[in-house]
Protein backbone atom coordinates (compact mmCIF):
# COMPACT_ATOMS: atom_id res chain seq x y z
CA UNK A 1 0.00 0.00 0.00
CA UNK A 2 1.23 3.39 -0.66
CA UNK A 3 2.40 6.09 1.27
CA UNK A 4 -0.70 8.62 1.55
CA UNK A 5 1.30 11.42 0.34
CA UNK A 6 2.07 9.32 -3.17
CA UNK A 7 -1.38 8.89 -4.00
CA UNK A 8 -2.47 12.24 -3.59
CA UNK A 9 0.60 13.57 -5.65
CA UNK A 10 -0.08 10.82 -8.21
CA UNK A 11 -3.74 12.32 -8.08
CA UNK A 12 -2.43 16.05 -7.83
CA UNK A 13 -0.59 14.74 -11.43
CA UNK A 14 -4.29 13.67 -13.09
CA UNK A 15 -5.68 16.87 -12.15
CA UNK A 16 -2.74 18.90 -13.52
CA UNK A 17 -1.72 20.47 -10.22
CA UNK A 18 1.46 19.77 -9.79
CA UNK A 19 4.87 21.86 -10.42
CA UNK A 20 7.59 20.93 -13.44
CA UNK A 21 9.95 19.10 -11.16
CA UNK A 22 6.73 17.21 -9.42
CA UNK A 23 5.50 15.73 -12.50
CA UNK A 24 8.88 14.71 -13.80
CA UNK A 25 9.46 12.54 -10.44
CA UNK A 26 5.61 11.11 -10.69
CA UNK A 27 6.06 10.28 -14.29
CA UNK A 28 9.15 8.82 -13.57
CA UNK A 29 7.65 6.51 -10.85
CA UNK A 30 4.78 5.39 -13.00
CA UNK A 31 7.35 4.15 -15.30
CA UNK A 32 8.59 0.93 -12.75
CA UNK A 33 5.42 1.19 -10.68
CA UNK A 34 2.25 -0.85 -11.74
CA UNK A 35 0.21 -0.23 -8.96
CA UNK A 36 0.70 3.48 -9.61
CA UNK A 37 -0.24 3.28 -12.62
CA UNK A 38 -3.08 1.14 -11.94
CA UNK A 39 -4.43 3.99 -9.35
CA UNK A 40 -3.50 6.75 -11.90
CA UNK A 41 -5.46 5.17 -13.95
CA UNK A 42 -8.37 4.30 -12.09
CA UNK A 43 -8.73 8.00 -10.37
CA UNK A 44 -8.76 9.26 -14.45
CA UNK A 45 -11.76 6.82 -14.99
CA UNK A 46 -13.94 7.80 -12.14
CA UNK A 47 -13.20 11.73 -12.53
CA UNK A 48 -14.33 11.73 -16.17
CA UNK A 49 -17.39 9.03 -15.29
CA UNK A 50 -18.16 11.92 -12.80
CA UNK A 51 -17.88 14.76 -15.14
CA UNK A 52 -19.53 13.19 -18.13
CA UNK A 53 -22.61 12.17 -15.64
CA UNK A 54 -23.18 15.33 -13.89
CA UNK A 55 -27.09 14.95 -12.36
CA UNK A 56 -29.31 16.93 -13.22
CA UNK A 57 -32.56 17.75 -12.13
CA UNK A 58 -35.72 20.35 -13.07
CA UNK A 59 -37.16 22.95 -10.81
CA UNK A 60 -40.39 21.10 -9.63
CA UNK A 61 -42.61 24.49 -10.54
CA UNK A 62 -43.84 26.12 -13.66
CA UNK A 63 -41.74 29.07 -15.33
CA UNK A 64 -44.37 31.65 -14.03
CA UNK A 65 -44.79 30.73 -10.35
CA UNK A 66 -40.83 30.23 -10.26
CA UNK A 67 -40.47 33.48 -11.86
CA UNK A 68 -43.18 35.04 -9.90
CA UNK A 69 -41.86 34.41 -6.47
CA UNK A 70 -38.33 35.32 -7.67
CA UNK A 71 -39.90 38.98 -8.34
CA UNK A 72 -41.43 39.07 -5.21
CA UNK A 73 -37.91 38.79 -3.15
CA UNK A 74 -36.36 41.21 -5.50
CA UNK A 75 -39.43 43.50 -4.78
CA UNK A 76 -39.13 43.02 -0.91
CA UNK A 77 -35.36 43.38 -1.08
CA UNK A 78 -35.78 46.79 -3.18
CA UNK A 79 -38.33 48.32 -0.64
CA UNK A 80 -36.00 47.04 2.47
CA UNK A 81 -33.03 49.07 0.90
CA UNK A 82 -35.05 52.47 0.03
CA UNK A 83 -36.97 52.16 3.33
CA UNK A 84 -35.18 54.50 5.71
CA UNK A 85 -32.70 52.60 8.29
CA UNK A 86 -34.07 53.37 12.25
CA UNK A 87 -30.74 55.36 12.36
CA UNK A 88 -31.54 57.66 9.74
CA UNK A 89 -34.98 58.10 10.51
CA UNK A 90 -33.98 59.43 14.06
CA UNK A 91 -31.54 61.90 12.30
CA UNK A 92 -34.23 63.23 10.17
CA UNK A 93 -36.67 63.31 13.37
CA UNK A 94 -33.68 65.32 15.03
CA UNK A 95 -33.41 67.70 12.11
CA UNK A 96 -37.51 68.28 12.31
CA UNK A 97 -37.18 69.01 16.08
CA UNK A 98 -34.16 70.97 15.59
CA UNK A 99 -35.72 74.46 14.90
CA UNK A 100 -38.66 73.19 17.63
CA UNK A 101 -35.83 72.53 20.42
CA UNK A 102 -33.85 75.80 20.01
CA UNK A 103 -36.66 78.10 20.42
CA UNK A 104 -37.96 76.27 23.25
CA UNK A 105 -34.25 76.83 24.54
CA UNK A 106 -34.36 80.20 23.94
CA UNK A 107 -38.21 80.62 25.71
CA UNK A 108 -36.49 78.79 28.38
CA UNK A 109 -33.77 81.64 29.01
CA UNK A 110 -36.35 84.26 28.53
CA UNK A 111 -38.44 82.89 31.01
CA UNK A 112 -35.79 82.36 33.90
CA UNK A 113 -35.91 85.32 36.63
CA UNK A 114 -32.93 87.96 35.29
CA UNK A 115 -30.05 88.12 37.44
CA UNK A 116 -27.51 90.28 36.92
CA UNK A 117 -23.93 88.53 36.92
CA UNK A 118 -21.14 89.40 39.35
CA UNK A 119 -17.42 89.40 37.27
CA UNK A 120 -16.79 86.46 39.18
CA UNK A 121 -20.03 84.56 38.29
CA UNK A 122 -19.03 85.72 34.47
CA UNK A 123 -15.73 84.25 34.80
CA UNK A 124 -16.98 81.02 35.83
CA UNK A 125 -19.70 80.48 33.19
CA UNK A 126 -18.91 78.08 30.70
CA UNK A 127 -20.32 77.37 27.54
CA UNK A 128 -21.12 74.33 24.84
CA UNK A 129 -21.38 74.94 21.34
CA UNK A 130 -22.50 71.93 18.85
CA UNK A 131 -22.73 72.69 15.39
CA UNK A 132 -24.11 69.65 12.20
CA UNK A 133 -23.46 70.97 8.73
CA UNK A 134 -25.60 68.08 7.88
CA UNK A 135 -28.47 69.56 9.89
CA UNK A 136 -27.81 72.91 9.18
CA UNK A 137 -27.64 73.50 12.81
CA UNK A 138 -25.82 75.04 16.29
CA UNK A 139 -26.86 75.02 19.28
CA UNK A 140 -24.98 77.02 22.22
CA UNK A 141 -25.57 76.19 25.54
CA UNK A 142 -24.22 78.96 28.02
CA UNK A 143 -24.26 77.46 32.28
CA UNK B 1 -37.51 47.61 -23.95
CA UNK B 2 -40.70 47.87 -27.04
CA UNK B 3 -43.13 45.44 -28.26
CA UNK B 4 -40.85 44.51 -31.16
CA UNK B 5 -37.72 43.18 -29.18
CA UNK B 6 -39.88 41.40 -26.97
CA UNK B 7 -40.07 38.51 -29.50
CA UNK B 8 -36.59 38.37 -29.44
CA UNK B 9 -36.30 36.92 -25.81
CA UNK B 10 -36.43 33.67 -26.98
CA UNK B 11 -33.76 33.36 -29.50
CA UNK B 12 -31.44 36.51 -28.46
CA UNK B 13 -27.88 35.05 -27.06
CA UNK B 14 -27.19 35.21 -23.26
CA UNK B 15 -25.28 38.29 -23.77
CA UNK B 16 -28.03 40.61 -25.29
CA UNK B 17 -30.14 39.25 -23.12
CA UNK B 18 -27.67 40.59 -20.14
CA UNK B 19 -26.93 43.68 -21.96
CA UNK B 20 -30.63 44.32 -21.94
CA UNK B 21 -31.56 43.44 -18.09
CA UNK B 22 -28.23 45.51 -16.77
CA UNK B 23 -30.40 48.42 -18.76
CA UNK B 24 -32.85 47.35 -16.07
CA UNK B 25 -35.23 45.16 -18.70
CA UNK B 26 -36.97 42.31 -16.26
CA UNK B 27 -38.75 40.31 -19.49
CA UNK B 28 -34.83 40.21 -20.62
CA UNK B 29 -33.71 38.55 -17.22
CA UNK B 30 -36.93 36.70 -17.11
CA UNK B 31 -35.95 35.24 -20.11
CA UNK B 32 -32.34 34.26 -18.69
CA UNK B 33 -34.13 32.82 -15.60
CA UNK B 34 -35.92 30.39 -17.76
CA UNK B 35 -33.07 29.45 -19.85
CA UNK B 36 -30.71 28.74 -16.68
CA UNK B 37 -33.12 28.02 -13.59
CA UNK B 38 -32.68 24.08 -14.21
CA UNK B 39 -29.12 24.21 -14.08
CA UNK B 40 -28.80 26.49 -11.15
CA UNK B 41 -31.27 24.43 -9.34
CA UNK B 42 -29.51 21.26 -9.96
CA UNK B 43 -26.69 22.27 -8.80
CA UNK B 44 -27.86 24.13 -5.62
CA UNK B 45 -29.95 20.23 -5.58
CA UNK B 46 -26.54 18.34 -5.71
CA UNK B 47 -24.78 20.57 -3.11
CA UNK B 48 -27.84 20.36 -0.55
CA UNK B 49 -29.88 16.78 -1.38
CA UNK B 50 -33.05 18.41 -0.59
CA UNK B 51 -35.23 19.89 -2.64
CA UNK B 52 -37.04 22.77 -0.39
CA UNK B 53 -33.20 24.31 0.16
CA UNK B 54 -31.89 23.94 -3.34
CA UNK B 55 -35.33 26.22 -4.64
CA UNK B 56 -34.74 28.37 -1.89
CA UNK B 57 -31.28 28.73 -2.80
CA UNK B 58 -31.68 28.79 -6.57
CA UNK B 59 -33.78 31.39 -6.39
CA UNK B 60 -32.19 33.49 -3.93
CA UNK B 61 -29.26 33.45 -6.07
CA UNK B 62 -31.40 34.99 -8.87
CA UNK B 63 -32.17 37.56 -6.53
CA UNK B 64 -28.31 38.13 -6.36
CA UNK B 65 -28.21 37.98 -10.28
CA UNK B 66 -30.68 40.72 -10.80
CA UNK B 67 -28.96 42.92 -8.16
CA UNK B 68 -25.45 42.35 -9.13
CA UNK B 69 -25.86 42.29 -12.74
CA UNK B 70 -24.07 45.79 -13.49
CA UNK B 71 -20.72 43.57 -11.88
CA UNK B 72 -21.17 41.14 -14.73
CA UNK B 73 -18.53 41.51 -17.39
CA UNK B 74 -18.88 38.52 -19.70
CA UNK B 75 -15.32 37.28 -18.08
CA UNK B 76 -17.15 33.57 -17.79
CA UNK B 77 -20.64 32.34 -19.44
CA UNK B 78 -23.41 34.00 -17.86
CA UNK B 79 -24.38 30.64 -16.99
CA UNK B 80 -20.82 29.95 -15.25
CA UNK B 81 -21.27 33.45 -13.16
CA UNK B 82 -25.20 32.29 -11.98
CA UNK B 83 -24.01 28.67 -10.88
CA UNK B 84 -20.66 30.26 -9.03
CA UNK B 85 -23.33 33.03 -7.15
CA UNK B 86 -25.81 29.47 -6.41
CA UNK B 87 -22.32 27.86 -5.21
CA UNK B 88 -21.25 30.17 -3.08
CA UNK B 89 -24.74 30.43 -1.23
CA UNK B 90 -25.05 26.70 -0.81
CA UNK B 91 -21.67 26.75 0.77
CA UNK B 92 -22.59 29.64 2.87
CA UNK B 93 -25.81 27.37 4.17
CA UNK B 94 -23.86 24.54 4.87
CA UNK B 95 -21.57 26.66 7.24
CA UNK B 96 -24.30 28.13 9.11
CA UNK B 97 -25.61 24.91 9.70
CA UNK B 98 -22.35 23.40 11.08
CA UNK B 99 -22.29 21.13 8.08
CA UNK B 100 -19.31 21.44 6.85
CA UNK B 101 -17.45 19.85 9.86
CA UNK B 102 -16.31 16.40 10.46
CA UNK B 103 -19.80 14.85 11.42
CA UNK B 104 -18.86 11.71 10.41
CA UNK B 105 -16.74 8.68 11.48
CA UNK B 106 -16.16 8.32 7.72
CA UNK B 107 -14.33 12.01 7.50
CA UNK B 108 -12.52 11.85 10.58
CA UNK B 109 -10.69 8.50 9.88
CA UNK B 110 -10.23 10.05 6.01
CA UNK B 111 -8.44 13.22 7.67
CA UNK B 112 -6.67 10.61 10.20
CA UNK B 113 -4.98 9.05 7.22
CA UNK B 114 -6.99 6.59 6.92
CA UNK B 115 -8.54 6.70 3.01
CA UNK B 116 -6.72 4.22 1.41
CA UNK B 117 -7.02 1.18 3.62
CA UNK B 118 -10.53 1.29 3.23
CA UNK B 119 -10.82 1.67 -0.21
CA UNK B 120 -9.98 -0.61 -3.64
CA UNK B 121 -8.97 1.14 -6.64
CA UNK B 122 -11.99 0.56 -9.25
CA UNK B 123 -12.40 0.69 -12.41
CA UNK B 124 -16.35 1.75 -13.80
CA UNK B 125 -16.54 1.16 -17.49
CA UNK B 126 -19.74 3.22 -18.22
CA UNK B 127 -20.56 1.14 -21.51
CA UNK B 128 -20.94 -2.11 -19.61
CA UNK B 129 -24.41 -2.39 -18.82
CA UNK B 130 -25.37 0.98 -18.32
CA UNK B 131 -27.38 3.92 -20.24
CA UNK B 132 -26.03 7.65 -19.88
CA UNK B 133 -28.84 8.36 -18.32
CA UNK B 134 -29.32 5.31 -15.89
CA UNK B 135 -25.56 6.05 -15.16
CA UNK B 136 -26.19 9.68 -14.24
CA UNK B 137 -28.90 8.69 -11.63
CA UNK B 138 -26.63 6.31 -10.27
CA UNK B 139 -23.95 8.79 -9.69
CA UNK B 140 -26.34 11.54 -8.24
CA UNK B 141 -27.85 8.87 -5.92
CA UNK B 142 -24.21 7.39 -4.99
CA UNK B 143 -23.31 11.29 -4.37
CA UNK B 144 -26.34 11.27 -1.91
CA UNK B 145 -24.05 8.96 1.02
CA UNK B 146 -21.20 11.31 0.64
CA UNK B 147 -20.76 13.60 3.65
CA UNK B 148 -21.77 17.51 2.91
CA UNK B 149 -18.01 17.98 3.45
CA UNK B 150 -16.72 15.53 0.62
CA UNK B 151 -19.34 16.32 -2.15
CA UNK B 152 -18.96 19.64 -1.94
CA UNK B 153 -15.10 19.33 -2.41
CA UNK B 154 -16.31 16.98 -5.70
CA UNK B 155 -18.59 19.11 -6.92
CA UNK B 156 -16.52 22.23 -6.78
CA UNK B 157 -13.78 20.38 -8.74
CA UNK B 158 -15.39 18.29 -11.39
CA UNK B 159 -18.17 20.61 -12.06
CA UNK B 160 -17.25 23.84 -11.28
CA UNK B 161 -13.43 22.71 -12.66
CA UNK B 162 -12.13 24.65 -9.91
CA UNK B 163 -8.18 24.58 -8.77
CA UNK B 164 -7.40 23.18 -5.26
CA UNK B 165 -6.23 26.29 -4.06
CA UNK B 166 -9.52 28.02 -5.20
CA UNK B 167 -11.12 25.29 -3.67
CA UNK B 168 -9.21 25.43 -0.42
CA UNK B 169 -9.76 29.64 -0.35
CA UNK B 170 -13.62 28.99 -0.82
CA UNK B 171 -14.28 26.18 1.59
CA UNK B 172 -12.02 27.56 4.05
CA UNK B 173 -9.62 24.43 4.67
CA UNK B 174 -6.31 24.19 3.54
CA UNK B 175 -4.93 22.19 0.23
CA UNK B 176 -4.07 19.33 1.55
CA UNK B 177 -7.66 18.32 3.05
CA UNK B 178 -8.69 19.36 0.03
CA UNK B 179 -6.90 16.84 -1.76
CA UNK B 180 -7.57 14.45 0.71
CA UNK B 181 -11.55 15.26 0.70
CA UNK B 182 -11.42 14.90 -3.42
CA UNK B 183 -9.89 11.17 -3.34
CA UNK B 184 -11.72 9.73 -0.80
CA UNK B 185 -15.30 10.97 -2.36
CA UNK B 186 -13.73 9.59 -5.40
CA UNK B 187 -12.83 6.32 -4.35
CA UNK B 188 -15.93 5.94 -2.04
CA UNK B 189 -18.20 7.19 -5.57
CA UNK B 190 -16.24 4.68 -7.39
CA UNK B 191 -16.72 2.12 -4.55
CA UNK B 192 -20.66 2.29 -4.85
CA UNK B 193 -21.01 2.36 -8.63
CA UNK B 194 -18.59 -0.68 -8.64
CA UNK B 195 -21.19 -2.18 -5.90
CA UNK B 196 -23.92 -1.24 -8.30
CA UNK B 197 -22.43 -3.21 -11.05
CA UNK B 198 -21.40 -5.92 -9.54
CA UNK B 199 -25.29 -5.86 -8.09
CA UNK B 200 -26.83 -5.86 -12.25
CA UNK B 201 -24.31 -8.87 -13.02
CA UNK B 202 -25.56 -11.26 -10.07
Amino acid sequence: MKDTQVILDLQAYVDGELDTARRAEVERLLTGDAEARELVEGLRQVARLIRDHEPTSAVPETREFYWSQIQRRIAAQESQTSRPQPAAAAINWLRWLAPALGVAAVAVVLAMPKKELSGQEFAEATTMTFHSDADGLTLHWIE
Amino acid sequence: MNQTLKHEYPSAPDDRLVAWAQGGDPEAFEELVHRHRDKIYARAMIMMRNEDEALDLSQEAWVKGWQRLVQFQGESSFATWMTRIVINLCLDQLRRHKRMRAESIELMEEEGGGVERHLPVVHVNPTEGMEKEELRKRIDEAMDKLTDAHRAVLVLHEFEGLEYKEIAKKVGISIGTVMSRLFYARRRLAGLLQGLKRERSE
